[in-house]
């Protein structure tokens, strides 16, 4: 089995316009082709239109609320980052609501403490740290993005910030007490423009493996083309009680990546490596998988193990176990289409090789252009999450979108995009009727539940512009045919809503090193349906998230959970009731639930 | 194939044109003539309007489906969640797996509409989804499960919403508690004088489980099926509909939750209204509940009375009890408790209608806080039922929903005269019997009764004979 390259080759014609002006000539012999292309596309995606229009499922109403939740935060500066504008989405508090931690580029990064009510409106505080020493503070400045995990397995989520200029490691502690930690850990920060960032538990270690993206090498000489910087792979010393990361090994060659992602993509129980890569400023790159047999150097797979090239330009990596079989799909944003790589299990399991399909056209996830608006040019696609945002048990894909910076060729209006899981294992985007097309350009971006009513809320870090804050308030009544245009105002008002699938949140627990189970997968079971999910660290774009897993059901009103612990053990099965926080320990045979403060509703 | 569904999707469609020209006509045979819209019966409905919307779930309830109403699920499973066949199934209608029946008062005949049914009404109860084609009365595929009487549903339910309410506050209250002094609170759970023993609550918000008993740890009573697995009359009504004749309600297996306007693929769509389910509904809710008979003879009088002595003596009224207060008679439809699949209030068009309109409410005794007297025998509370040495009622192989093979909602005694046979499955034929087989909670109390002598057995039995549906 092979790609499929008619679509991913139509827009990479497309897609020669590109991320820079300076390259218009070149464009400008590829446009009658690449427009041709894109018409034939947008052609049949009317047709996919007129599919969506018959959505049945339902429909989330997504009102923008950051100013009301008291959040005013902008990232923006100058080319360092146009890429980049991430965001952590993490309890920093121990009271288990997501704090919020975001990127400000040449303005300095801000931590805003959630205090929303459980189920009510969303309100943040942010989090005033002037008085504290500089090692103490977070309000760094040159901060692409950041990453939430534990990396002294104290229980307390640490943060790795990532910089046009040193990377910094904060060490974690209570209520929202950081500290400097690159001496204390022997981190060496450098001085790379670092834009991605994943981690894993290697078989047997302590404390957790560390990969850094790095972008364009400034200081080399011909830059910005061609001269993209190594990435980085930190592996700690485990023979100290204080992670020691002594061994930085660089993964080379580097095509300025601006995603990673450690996964387990053929459910061998040791994870490989993801990096997708802008093709904007390499040379003779492409998109990456890199081997991480325990202890050993990575080394890359190669086209005669099965992974085939593919040249994109590549923003964000999310990943999902769409068909809970075990092996992982992909989505790859880009400039025009995005990616949704499906495995090639066969060529997987008989010959271990990482062989991929796109199937981001038949399954209505391509995403290549804005879905509303007059503006018909190819779209930019950043962060990317997998998430169940309307609870009926089909994983839904959010794409944030927005133009680099003036890129004429791209659209402007340019909308992130709510792609909807169907019954019929497609996608029907959705992102008009539900309140997220606003005229911003995105870029990070966190799809969570903030204020514990299971239902998922989205959070948009946009460049030059104050973060989005959409709050998930319920599931529309109105036909979303009725909308009118959201890019005068956002249409859908709060009392229009209804409730929605049941849903679960899950947090796993063990004792010693790798206290939140990273890398544990979960499976859920109604009826006859399972659906997987995968604790990671790294992928979207610069943005990272730790917390509860979450989980639609859709009717099932209640659910059988096994966990697949990070060393390979299956747990016991556990029984659980919809429309609940349960904690889930290792060893432990009974569920714990959780009830955020001032449960006044029942549960 | 041999399915008659081979040919629905063309030539089916054809037919259903046809019969439906035909609905009007007196030799229709379509049993459903008039689907009724929820909007029709929207706030609060006085006593004609009730008298209405019963009259329509008397209707249905009685109403022996046929092909042209919808009946038949090829495609689909008997299961809860909606769930799809691989392949057609050999026979459409069949007793293990269904269709199994063409009305609800198929099996809820004894001794009249609404009531219970005897051994040959049983029905199997399948916890496995992907044996969905099973076609063995073999217990290691299904539990078969004698038919439940239907008297005094609405009441049991409303018991059920204000238990419910009490022990979700007293979690709450524990909860707030702990937070609020910063150590960890041991919350005792009780309700209308049934204990379902205890959580912790933690000042983080965690609450530990491992304590609660008889109930699910949702803290949700669900008062009926034998198990106690079902939350609300209306969450039974399309479980049932599905499982033993096909008719899907929309709720449920319409477009929102499958993608599909016509999940089961029998050629019919919107087969069970909201309305339709709504009137359903209504009916089994305001069956007059079962009260204890006064006997026609002085030695039965004498002998009840007795009995219903050795009754409490024994210690059976620890779990049938008398009766449970109840602090309203208002019946919202749908009810507070049940999630998505089942209507749930504000989701579309809420009724609510009170009992206290209907005749039988104001033979409801009342106690000295003027709350009403529901006289279930019962503590809507699973137990334990069966041990080592009297393991006659744990005779099922599979757990439901969570709910332990030997482990049984009280049975309510209410009716009981009037609904043999006893036990799940129906397959014991006295009174005597079903006590004899009571193990694990209740076996000191069955001990108790077996050391009686005959005669006050009979006393026992002449108590429980008072205990009478009276159509």
């Amino acid at each position: 089995m092979r790609c499929k390259h008619d679509i991913t080759m139509a827009h990479h014609a497309v897609n020669a316009m590109t991320l820079a002006t300076c390259l218009w000539v070149l464009v400008l012999t590829s446009m009658g082709v690449a427009q041709a292309q894109v018409q034939t596309q947008a052609d049949n995606h009317v047709q996919t239109s007129a599919l969506a229009t018959e959505f049945t499922a339902d429909v989330p109403q997504l009102i923008e609320q950051a100013e009301l939740a008291g959040i005013h935060h902008r990232y923006g500066g100058a080319w360092e980052y146009f890429v980049g504008g991430g965001l952590s989405s993490f309890d920093c508090n121990q009271d288990r609501l997501p704090d919020l931690y975001i990127a400000g580029g040449e303005y300095p990064a801000q931590l805003f403490i959630n205090r929303s009510a459980p189920g009510g409106v969303l309100k943040f505080d942010k989090l005033d740290d002037a008085e504290l020493p500089p090692n103490q503070s977070l309000a760094l400045t040159q901060v692409l993005g950041s990453y939430p995990i534990d990396i002294d397995n104290d229980g307390y989520q640490d943060l790795v910030v990532l910089r046009a200029g040193e990377n910094t490691v904060f060490k974690g502690a209570a209520n929202c007490r950081f500290k400097r930690a690159n001496t204390l850990w022997r981190f060496a920060g450098g001085n790379a423009w670092t834009t991605a960032f994943s981690a894993t538990f290697e078989a047997g270690k302590r404390y957790p493996t560390l990969a850094l993206g790095n972008y364009v090498d400034r200081s080399a000489p011909g830059s910005p083309w061609g001269t993209c910087h190594d990435n980085e792979l930190h592996r700690a010393d485990d023979t100290a009680d204080t992670p020691i990361y002594t061994h930085l090994q660089p993964l080379a060659p580097g095509y300025c990546a601006l995603s990673l992602l450690f996964t387990d993509w053929n459910r061998s129980g040791t994870d490989a490596l993801r990096v997708t890569n802008d093709r904007h400023y390499y040379r003779g790159g492409q998109e990456q998988l890199w081997r991480l047999d325990s202890g050993a150097y990575p080394r890359l797979y190669s086209a005669a193990e099965g992974w085939e090239p593919l040249v994109i330009w590549g923003m964000g990596i999310a990943q999902a176990d769409l068909d809970a079989d075990g092996y992982p799909e992909y989505a790859l944003t880009s400039m025009g289409d995005t990616k949704l790589q499906v495995l090639d299990i066969e060529q997987a399991i008989d010959e271990n090789r990482p062989t991929y399909e796109d199937m981001a056209w038949t399954r209505g996830a391509t995403a290549h252009r804005p879905y509303t608006g007059e503006d018909l040019k190819p779209s930019t696609g950043w962060h990317a999450q997998f998430e169940d945002i309307n609870n009926d048990a089909q994983l839904d894909l959010f794409i944030t979108k927005g133009n680099v910076e003036n890129m004429n060729d791209f659209a402007r209006f340019d909308p992130d995009n709510l792609l909807l899981g169907t019954y019929n294992n497609t996608f029907s985007e959705q992102g008009l009727a539900a309140g997220v097309a606003l005229d911003t350009r995105g870029r990070g971006a966190s799809v969570v539940d903030l204020n514990a009513d299971g239902l998922l809320d989205i959070v948009v870090v946009n460049r030059g512009d104050n973060v989005s804050v959409f709050r998930h308030t319920g599931m529309q009544i109105a036909n979303s045919q009725t909308r009118s245009d959201p890019a005068q105002s956002n249409p859908v008002q709060a009392d229009q809503t209804r409730p929605g699938g049941n849903w679960l949140k899950i947090q796993l627990q063990q004792a010693g090193d790798n206290r939140h189970a990273i890398g544990a997968r979960v499976s859920i079971k109604t009826g006859n349906l399972v659906q997987s999910r995968r604790l990671t660290i790294g992928g979207g774009h610069a943005s990272g998230a730790a917390g509860f897993i979450h989980v639609g059901l859709g009717v099932a009103e209640r659910a059988t959970i096994r966990v697949q612990w990070p060393d390979g053990q299956w747990s016991a099965a556990y029984k659980v009731f919809a429309n609940h926080h349960v904690m889930l320990e290792r060893d432990k045979h009974t569920v714990t639930q959780w009830f955020p403060a001032n449960p006044t509703q029942p549960q | 194939m041999n399915s008659m569904y081979t040919n629905i999707p063309v030539a089916g469609a054809a037919l259903l044109v046809s019969f439906n020209l035909m609905a009007s006509e007196p030799w229709s045979e379509q049993a459903i003539t008039q689907h009724i819209d929820q909007a029709d019966y929207a706030g609060e409905l006085n006593q004609s309007r009730l008298s209405s919307l019963i009259d329509a779930g008397n209707a249905l309830f009685d109403a022996r489906f046929t092909r042209i109403d919808g009946v038949g699920r090829p495609m689909a499973t008997q299961a809860i969640v909606p769930t799809k066949r691989k392949r057609l199934p050999r026979t459409d209608f069949s007793r293990t797996a269904g269709l199994d029946a063409n009305a609800c008062s198929s099996c809820h005949h004894v001794p009249v509409i609404g009531g219970a049914g005897d051994f040959s009404a049983n029905v199997f109860v399948s916890e496995g989804f992907q044996h969905t084609d099973f076609d063995t009365t073999d217990p290691q595929f299904s539990n078969e499960r004698n038919t439940n009487h239907l008297f005094g549903a609405g009441l049991l339910e409303l018991l059920a919403r204000e238990m419910t309410g009490d022990l979700q506050a007293q979690r709450n209250t524990a909860l707030q508690r702990a937070r609020a002094g910063d150590a960890q609170v041991r919350q005792p759970l009780h309700s209308k004088g049934v204990s379902f023993g205890a959580v912790i609550a933690y000042p983080d918000g965690r609450l530990d489980t491992a304590m609660i008993e008889g109930v699910d740890h949702d803290l949700v009573i669900r008062p009926f099926s034998h198990k106690g697995v079902m939350t609300s009359i209306r969450q039974f009504t399309i479980n049932a509909l599905n499982h033993h004749h096909g008719m899907q309600a929309t709720e449920r297996f319409g477009p929102r939750w499958t993608g599909h306007d016509d999940f089961d693929e029998d050629g019919k769509r919107a087969e069970i209204t909201a309305g339709d389910v709504t009137a359903l509904v209504a009916w089994q809710a305001t069956l007059p509940p079962p009260l204890q008979q006064s006997p026609d003879t002085t030695q039965w009088v004498r002998a009840a009375a007795a009995g219903e002595k050795h009754f409490d003596t024994l210690g059976c009224a620890e779990c049938h009890k008398p009766y449970l207060t109840l602090d309203s008679l208002v019946f919202d439809d749908p009810g507070p408790l049940d999630v998505a699949g089942t209507l749930r209030t504000g989701e579309a068009v809420d009724t609510r209608y009170d009992l206290a309109m209907l005749d039988w409410a104001a033979s409801l005794e009342k106690d000295e806080q003027g709350r009403f007297k529901v006289p279930l025998f019962g503590d809507l509370k699973r137990h334990v039922i069966a041990d080592q040495q009297v393991a006659a009622l744990g005779n099922e192989l599979l757990s439901q929903r969570f709910v332990e093979r030997n482990v049984f909602m009280t049975s309510e005694l209410w009716g009981v005269a009037s609904t043999a046979p006893y036990g799940h499955r129906g397959d014991m034929t006295t009174l005597a019997e079903v006590i004899n087989a009571h193990g694990g909670a209740a076996r000191s109390s069955r001990d108790a009764w077996k050391a009686l002598h005959d005669s006050q057995q009979g006393e026992l039995i002449a108590w429980l004979k008072t205990l009478l549906i009276v159509p």
